[in-house]
């Protein structure tokens, strides 16, 4: 899956040259044989990699705090997100939901490569939501709605359908 | 203390922890005969206190329990119903009959609150020139739930009792009898019943489960909200009925125990019946699967159905009209005459008041699938709506409709039975609707085919056993009007009009798959 996601990423990021990836180990930990130096291992790895080949180094964050922030979502998706089980994803959706409350990008305000990883990371668990649950999680399918429409970033994935209007106000039933 | 011998018997490391427990044991042996010692005091004390009783008792003849009522004497008493206890009435000496819903003693004094069916008052008996100690004594004693008769001057008060719905008097008790004696221990009690869901773990106090109140149905039909819900259903039945036969309709009651099953057989019950074997009917409609072992929260296996049939002049939508009038009737009522058991219910389980428009919405099938479609939701054209689509689709007619009644009309003619008229216009749907109360069906109707020839043609398209349905193709051969109905659950529809969960709390004695009693 994060292969797709890679080179759904490389056309994100304007790169024409698409790479060759492999993949290591049962858990499919993707491999990227670069040109001049040592393999790249690792979904973020290979994924900065990418930001700075690709000259938008903006997306890795501005300030120090920033970049801070984009490496704790970064980490959150490969460590929290990926191989979760059935039960834990309401646990980050709820988590997801309260923390973009006041905010319209995981760094603040600012689109990073933290919205990109974790959209194509959650896109399998918010395609089977009811329309009840998007509801429940509003914040976070506020955010997802806005990331998925954001130019070029979809890619292979299908669109989810977000309802711009409430239909479950009580709460009830 | 038994404990403590044998294990002195045991040898060896164990003893020392055998002393220890043996002198815990002593401790509570002495303990224990501590509490009987007091206990034979308080019998003696108690005994004494009742030889005084009957000896220096001024007010014996006010209380007590009489002989049991074996319509011995006819009494001139009027007995005034709990819910004319008003300011009126104030300083009148009545007689009242009713139920110890609680007591609680306070010295000299007992306030009792005497519950009628939906409605209570608060009553005192203090020690007076009318009232002995002793008998503020007995009074305090009654089991809850005893019915009592109480003769009492009826006092207004100063500050309204909040606790009871008679909140402006109360009653100064001067004679109590017992007419009928509760057990001391009830299985479950009143106020775990009536407590809003949710409220009772906060402060840590007992909510009782669906199951248990089932279990102990009688006394949870006590409760204000299941008299309440009731009185409401009770008021829907008339509804109905005053509604139908202003605009005309006779009402007739058809057999329950029929000679074959309409569904050949599968999931219905079957009866036996002298030397042969016979069906209990499904409905007065043929076709209606309710024996199905389903045990979900809107099935019954035993409900009650309100069927309505008629013939009309050319368009079956006549026959939606007729219906959806008869509905907004019974919704009129109801909101207007049934406020206070509607309030009662929603103080348990809150919801939003019931919405309808005049005249009722129509929405064709294809267009709920449109909507269904525009919300993400993927589904054929001609796909039956799943249970979750359909609690779907009437949020997103109440967002855009703000109406928690609807009608879908024009169902693909394929998952409606072989009866239902085709749509004359497109072979793939039907004249035929379904009717929903916040998002769930009450009524599934349609347009029946009058005609013996196609109807004989859709029962072969359905692989039906002509031979089995023979009588019924055979009653449309002399002349048949067209027409067309639906039945609609009674139950379902208190349900959803006060916004409840289960349909248990709608059925009085509910019967599934996995309960035949109380």
């Amino acid at each position: 899956m994060s292969l797709k996601e890679l080179s759904s990423l490389e056309k994100a990021l304007g790169l024409k040259k698409p790479n060759k990836y492999s993949t290591q180990g049962d858990k499919k930990v993707p491999v990227l044989q670069s040109v001049n130096g040592p393999a790249l291992v690792g979904l973020v790895t290979i994924a900065t990699h990418l930001v700075q080949e690709a000259k938008r180094p903006e997306l890795l964050g501005g300030s120090a705090e920033h970049k801070a922030v984009v490496q704790q979502w970064l980490e959150y998706r490969v460590t929290k997100v990926d191989g979760c089980h059935n039960e834990d994803i309401k646990t980050i959706l709820k988590d997801l939901n309260s923390y973009l409350e006041d905010k319209v990008y995981l760094a603040g305000n600012q689109f990073t490569l933290a919205d990109t990883l974790m959209y194509y990371g959650i896109h399998h668990v918010i395609v089977d939501l009811a329309v009840q649950e998007k509801e429940k999680y509003m914040n976070m399918t506020r955010w997802f709605n806005h990331v998925q429409h954001y130019p070029g970033i979809r890619h292979h994935l299908p669109p989810v359908v977000v309802l711009r209007n409430r239909v479950y106000t009580s709460g009830h039933h | 203390m038994i404990s403590v011998m044998t294990k002195d018997a045991v040898q060896g490391a164990a003893e020392e922890a055998d002393q220890a427990q043996s002198k815990k044991g002593l401790k509570k042996q002495q303990k224990e005969a501590e509490k009987a010692a007091k206990k034979a005091e308080k019998q003696a004390k108690l005994a004494a206190d009742s030889q005084s009783t009957d000896e220096d008792d001024f007010a014996k003849d006010r209380y007590g329990v009489p002989p049991m009522v074996q319509s011995q004497q006819k009494l001139d008493r009027v007995l005034v119903r709990v819910q004319e206890l008003t300011p009126e009435k104030a300083d009148q000496l009545i007689w009242v009959r009713a139920r110890i819903h609680t007591s609680r003693a306070k010295g000299k004094q007992c306030f009792l609150v005497l519950r009628q069916q939906q409605f209570n008052v608060q009553a005192l008996v203090a020690v007076g020139e009318r009232a002995s100690k002793q008998m503020v004594k007995f009074a305090a004693n009654i089991n809850k739930e005893s019915i009592v008769d109480v003769e009492a001057m009826v006092r207004k008060v100063e500050q309204k009792i909040e606790s009871c719905s008679q909140q402006d008097v109360e009653l100064h008790i001067e004679k109590i009898f017992v007419i009928s004696q509760a057990e001391p221990r009830l299985p479950l009690q009143l106020e775990d019943c009536v407590r809003p869901e949710g409220e009772g773990d906060e402060d840590g106090r007992a909510t009782v489960n669906q199951d248990t109140r089932l279990d102990n149905r009688v006394i949870d039909l006590r409760t204000t909200t299941s008299q309440a819900i009731f009185r409401l259903q009770s008021g829907v039945c008339q509804l109905f009925r005053d509604t139908l036969t202003n605009k005309g309709f006779v009402e007739i009651q058809t057999p329950k125990i029929i000679s074959a099953a309409s569904e050949g057989g599968a999931n219905v019950f079957t009866v036996s019946y002298f030397k042969t074997s016979a069906y209990l009917a499904q409905s007065p409609q043929l076709y209606k699967q309710i024996a199905e072992d389903s045990n979900t929260h809107r099935h019954l296996t035993e409900f009650v159905g309100l069927d309505i049939e008629l013939a009309f002049n050319y368009h079956y939508h006549e026959v939606i009209e007729s219906i959806t009038d008869t509905m907004v009737q019974i919704f009129k009522g109801l909101r207007d005459k049934f406020q206070t058991e509607i309030q009662t219910v929603g103080k348990q389980y809150p919801s939003e008041p019931f919405k309808f428009l005049e005249p009722t919405l129509r929405l064709e099938y294809r267009e709920g699938v449109a909507m269904l479609r525009e919300a993400g939701v993927e589904m054929g054209d001609e796909e039956d709506l799943s249970t979750p689509n359909e609690k779907l689709l009437g949020r997103l007619v109440k967002e855009k409709y703000d109406t928690d009644f609807y009608v879908l009309d024009k169902y693909p003619l394929a998952v409606r039975p072989f009866y239902t008229m085709p749509d004359p216009n497109d072979k793939k749907y039907s004249n035929s609707y379904d009717m929903f109360m916040r998002g769930e069906e009450i009524l599934s109707g349609a347009q029946r085919i009058h005609d013996a020839q196609l109807l004989t043609e859709r029962a072969m398209h359905h692989n039906i056993d002509l031979e089995k349905i023979k009588s019924y193709i055979d009653s449309f051969r002399y002349g048949a009007p067209p027409h067309g109905g639906g039945g609609i659950g009674l139950e379902r529809v208190c349900m959803l009009y006060l916004g409840l969960h289960n349909v248990r709390q709608v059925s009085m004695f509910p019967r599934d798959p996995k309960r035949l009693t109380p």
